[in-house]
């Protein structure tokens, strides 16, 4: 992750989405953009030049715009049609983000599209984030990172936060590593980050 | 054997699907893919295939066949007839919003130059407060009031357009609660086929979010309606009885709506036991 003077930045034409600039640098800014958030509260966050990254719920192509800036490609998966519409509009200018509409739930609809990535990053608003979670492991290389942005409230609002996160991470657990949760506060509210690791499967 | 983009792998062997992007296109909208023994591609045998010479060449071919799937894909979403109407309602709240909060500031300014008036008092009408208003002194005050009333012209218009547009699309759901409830309540859902999806339920407090919310969190009292509270069989209704009207009302709309969203056309045998229903439920007699 590039930070210049303690501000997260990506390297990339800029205009996007209105974005500020610092010098050549477009700032990724964590009160948009949850990935950001992150990297701020957890310095091991990293994408490099040679990672393939799925995101899932890319919505109008902020954040995958400024991933695409770092790694060699991106799989954007959105299924709604005005966000999707601003996503292809990012492609134009970005050679290396690939846009596939469809539904996160259903991944068959996309898998002869999408190969073995490095890092699954996955930020949708329905009840079932965990279970696309697990779903998608099969797209994760072993060892691949998983970023999951866990919107609490779209999952139950009669429980809280704090307990669909632990249960979120026990169900995860047997998949994949845990490495860290952080919750995006002041950033974000009610919305944690689990960062965990593909556990490679005994079934080579 | 394995189904990806670019052909059928079996055995490190390649075959390839071939075509222009639009066959390729097409072909992805016919594979199934079972997800327990799926493997995800490599895209070197892409190569093998024959589709492509190298890593930069992969990703060129895929993202030209992926943006143009994702825009005919979009286009066919934005063009689904009922995405319009959604936009008009939200625009029809919008306007509504505006003019109320704008009328509000105009009252609260007209209030300072008239002293013998209580805000909000002595008019039994809001075209009886505009009217007065055109005729004030004041030509600010007076554009004010003109434009708005502008606004209200142009409120009614787009409401009767939402009307009858929602009646010719979803004529089911319309005969049970009229054009501009069912457009509203399409809106709430995200479209017809959401709308059809949806459990009676959910229909009969959509747009009550904040009240079912805040019930689940725990104390407050469940809410009865929400959009639907709007149609005058539910408002009118005795008070005892409103709940019981709702309910029943709701889940023939979720019939209703799957008959629009299926066949788009009127079924009357369906209308009028729905009918019969929501009349009979809105009888003031002893809850059963």
């Amino acid at each position: 992750m590039l930070w210049i003077d303690g501000v997260l930045v990506s390297p990339g034409k800029g205009g996007v989405y209105g974005e500020r600039m610092l010098g050549e640098f477009r700032i990724w800014d964590p009160r948009r953009s949850k990935c950001a958030a992150l990297a701020r509260h957890d310095p091991t966050i990293d994408f490099l030049p040679d990672q393939r990254v799925l995101y899932l719920g890319a919505a109008h192509g902020t954040t995958v715009s400024h991933i695409a800036d770092y790694v060699e490609v991106v799989y954007a998966v959105e299924i709604a049609a005005h966000p999707m519409r601003n996503l292809l509009r990012v492609c134009q200018e970005r050679p290396n983000i690939i846009p596939i509409m469809a539904d996160a739930r259903n991944p068959s609809s996309y898998a002869p599209l999408v190969e073995a990535v490095d890092i699954l990053y996955q930020d949708v608003a329905t009840p079932s984030q965990v279970d696309i979670a697990l779903d998608h492991r099969v797209f994760l290389k072993d060892e691949g990172i998983l970023i999951l942005m866990l919107k609490t409230p779209c999952m139950d609002s009669r429980r809280s936060p704090e307990d669909l996160c632990s249960e979120a991470i026990s169900l995860l657990q047997p998949t994949y590593r845990i490495l860290n949760t952080v919750w995006l506060e002041p950033y974000h509210r009610d919305h944690a980050a689990i960062v965990a690791q593909a556990v490679p499967s005994p079934f080579p | 054997m394995h189904h990806y983009w670019f052909g059928d792998v079996e055995n490190a062997v390649c075959h390839p699907a071939g075509g222009e992007p639009a066959a390729l296109d097409e072909r992805l909208d016919h594979l199934t893919i079972g997800m327990r023994q799926f493997i995800p591609l490599n895209w070197e045998d892409a190569i093998t295939c024959g589709i492509v010479r190298n890593r930069q060449e992969y990703l060129t071919v895929l993202r030209q066949l992926c943006m143009q799937r994702a825009e005919r894909m979009m286009r066919a979403s934005l063009q689904e007839k009922d995405q319009e109407i959604i936009q008009m309602v939200r625009l029809l709240s919008e306007l509504d919003t505006t003019t109320n909060s704008l009328l509000e500031r105009v009252t609260d300014w007209y209030s300072l130059t008239d002293l013998g008036i209580t805000k909000g008092r002595g008019f039994r009408h809001e075209k009886e407060l505009i009217a007065r208003l055109k005729k004030h002194p004041d030509p600010g005050l007076r554009a004010c009031i003109e434009s708005i009333e502008t606004l209200l012209t142009v409120r009614t218009t787009i409401s009767r357009q939402i009307a009858v547009q929602a009646e010719a699309l979803f004529p089911n759901c319309s005969a049970l609660v009229g054009g501009l409830v069912v457009a509203r309540l399409v809106s709430r859902a995200g479209g017809l086929r959401e709308l059809a999806r949806m459990p009676g339920a959910t229909i009969q407090v959509l747009g009550a979010e904040a009240a079912l919310f805040s019930h689940l969190r725990g104390g407050t009292p469940p809410p009865k309606h929400g959009i639907i509270f709007q149609h005058k069989r539910v408002h009118s209704a005795a008070k005892r009885v409103r709940g019981r009207v709702a309910r029943v009302l709701a889940s023939q709309l979720a019939i209703a709506a799957r008959l629009d969203a299926g066949r788009g056309e009127v079924v009357p045998a369906f209308l009028e036991k729905a009918q019969t229903k929501i009349n009979r439920a809105g009888e003031d007699r002893a809850l059963d």
